[in-house]
């Protein structure tokens, strides 16, 4: 009955629980929007497994194949993509006017899926779009530690929402860039599924939990006039 | 075996990706708990600037007030007395002394007044912030000039007034007041040069004597007022520095260099 709860749904559903707890009253909507953004996230995983599964159940009856999930995991990119930037400029935004920043990061993407999408449509994994966004995000978290670290305020880190949010992020898409370099030499092996779904484990294990965190901080940690900031 | 490479490979690559954020945010927190000590140590300083700065705000009233409370008694309550005096000793039938004895009196009077005028000065000094340190010196010196004891050539660059640091004055004038203490009662002094020259953003303070100068291990380190090492010490408090020159029979040089404003 529970056999969708694996280890990325369920460190997903873990987060979303967190943030269902932390962040429903949040003043942020940008904050409480993480809520929306881990519930779609979780429902896409459901269902991706699902599709998982009968795309395996019909390889193993040599069946007519189904498309797979590559291709619900390609709309979440757009979620992923416009909400990670709406977060980052939140969290920036204190130090500096990131938004033509976070724009011009968002049309590059633009462009790069609409590049995939046309080189080989829907149902095959947007590798370069998912690169860039990596990257940018990657750029965006080494931004924020680079204007924590030179603030003359003096913060208590451990205790930092945005820190926590950042640091997951930056593992995660850290992490994404090595796989998805890697995706396409592993496409060419039948060890594919096993490799990369023990490093998505891995690297959901740590945004989940780094988020789940920063809910915590947000809600019960960090000073109020460090949130009104 | 060649998948099996491969895999360990990506395993690996992907193990150096984790493991470089990893070092980016140990980094974070060793920055962050350094930059937590270099504040405290900035608060601390900043504590400690301020205590001296208002215990050197209470030194230079008290300067002040003994010196008021010394001239009241010695000079001007004198004056006062004699023109009492003098005024009590008229005889009115005596038309031509009782002149001589007023106009005495109206001598006497004027010279009272002339010399609160300067005690007035004198206590204008204590407001550092309204006079300016070249002004509230100058005071010191006319008051140092009144006592006779004294030829005082005192010299200001016109470059200070322009740039002032209120805090920086007050401690300056309390190191000048002092020397000029150190002077009055060690010294034996009968020359004092004072310049007071402002260039490249450092202050300079020169006070050289003809006194009998002193041995350095010699000289009082606390006790007599401020002391050598106080007057260094004060000088340190604002990042400048007290250099100090003496020999017995040789007279002292006092050069005080602060960075200004």
């Amino acid at each position: 009955m529970f056999d969708f709860l694996t280890v990325s749904t369920g460190a997903e559903l873990f987060g979303l629980t967190t943030a269902i707890i932390c962040l429903r009253n949040d003043q942020s909507l940008i904050w409480r929007g993480q809520i929306l953004f881990l519930l779609i996230t979780w429902l896409v995983e459901i269902e991706g497994y699902n599709l998982k599964k009968d795309y395996v159940n019909a390889l193993v009856a040599k069946t007519d194949l189904p498309h797979g999930n590559v291709w619900l995991y390609n709309i979440l990119l757009i979620f992923q993509a416009v909400f990670i930037s709406l977060v980052f400029y939140d969290v920036v935004k204190v130090y500096v006017n990131s938004k033509y920043f976070i724009i011009v990061g968002l049309a590059v993407l633009a462009v790069f899926y609409a590049i995939d999408l046309s080189q080989h449509g829907v149902f095959k994994k947007h590798n370069n779009t998912t690169l860039v966004m990596s990257i940018l995000f990657v750029i965006y978290s080494f931004s924020y530690y680079y204007y924590l670290i030179n603030e003359r305020q003096h913060h208590n880190i451990f205790k930092l929402a945005p820190f926590w949010w950042v640091t997951g992020t930056l593992f995660f898409f850290f992490g994404q860039i090595a796989s998805t370099v890697f995706f396409q030499i592993l496409s060419t092996i039948e060890i594919k599924f096993i490799t990369t779904y023990t490093i998505y484990k891995i690297l959901n294990v740590i945004l989940y939990g780094c988020w789940s965190y920063s809910f915590i901080c947000r809600k019960w940690l960090t000073n109020k006039s460090e949130i009104l900031l | 075996m060649v998948n099996e490479q491969v895999r360990n490979l990506v395993i690996i690559t992907t193990a150096i990706f984790l493991i470089a954020p990893a070092f980016v945010v140990v980094y974070i927190f060793v920055y962050n708990n350094r930059k937590k000590r270099h504040i405290l140590e900035k608060q601390q300083m900043q504590l400690s600037f301020e205590s001296e700065l208002a215990k050197t705000q209470l030194e230079v009233q008290e300067q002040t007030m003994q010196t008021i409370g010394a001239e009241l008694h010695d000079n001007i309550g004198q004056l006062l007395s004699l023109t009492s005096l003098t005024l009590s000793s008229v005889e009115l039938n005596n038309k031509a002394k009782a002149r001589q004895k007023i106009d005495d009196s109206i001598d006497l009077t004027l010279r009272s007044i002339k010399e609160m005028r300067l005690l007035g000065h004198l206590l204008q000094g204590d407001q550092l912030v309204a006079v300016g340190l070249v002004e509230a010196i100058r005071q010191l010196v006319s008051w140092m000039e009144r006592s006779g004891r004294f030829e005082i050539v005192y010299t200001a660059g016109d470059e200070i007034a322009a740039n002032r640091n209120a805090d920086k004055d007050l401690i300056i004038f309390r190191i000048t007041q002092e020397i000029f203490n150190n002077i009055i009662k060690h010294a034996a002094a009968t020359e004092i040069t004072i310049d007071l020259d402002y260039a490249g953003g450092l202050l300079e303070l020169r006070i050289a004597d003809n006194g009998v100068g002193f041995v350095a291990d010699e000289a009082p380190l606390v006790g007599h007022g401020m002391g050598i090492q106080n007057i260094r010490k004060r000088a340190g408090i604002i990042g400048g520095e007290a250099v100090i020159s003496s020999d017995k029979g040789a007279g002292t040089q006092i050069i005080v260099s602060i960075p200004y404003p």
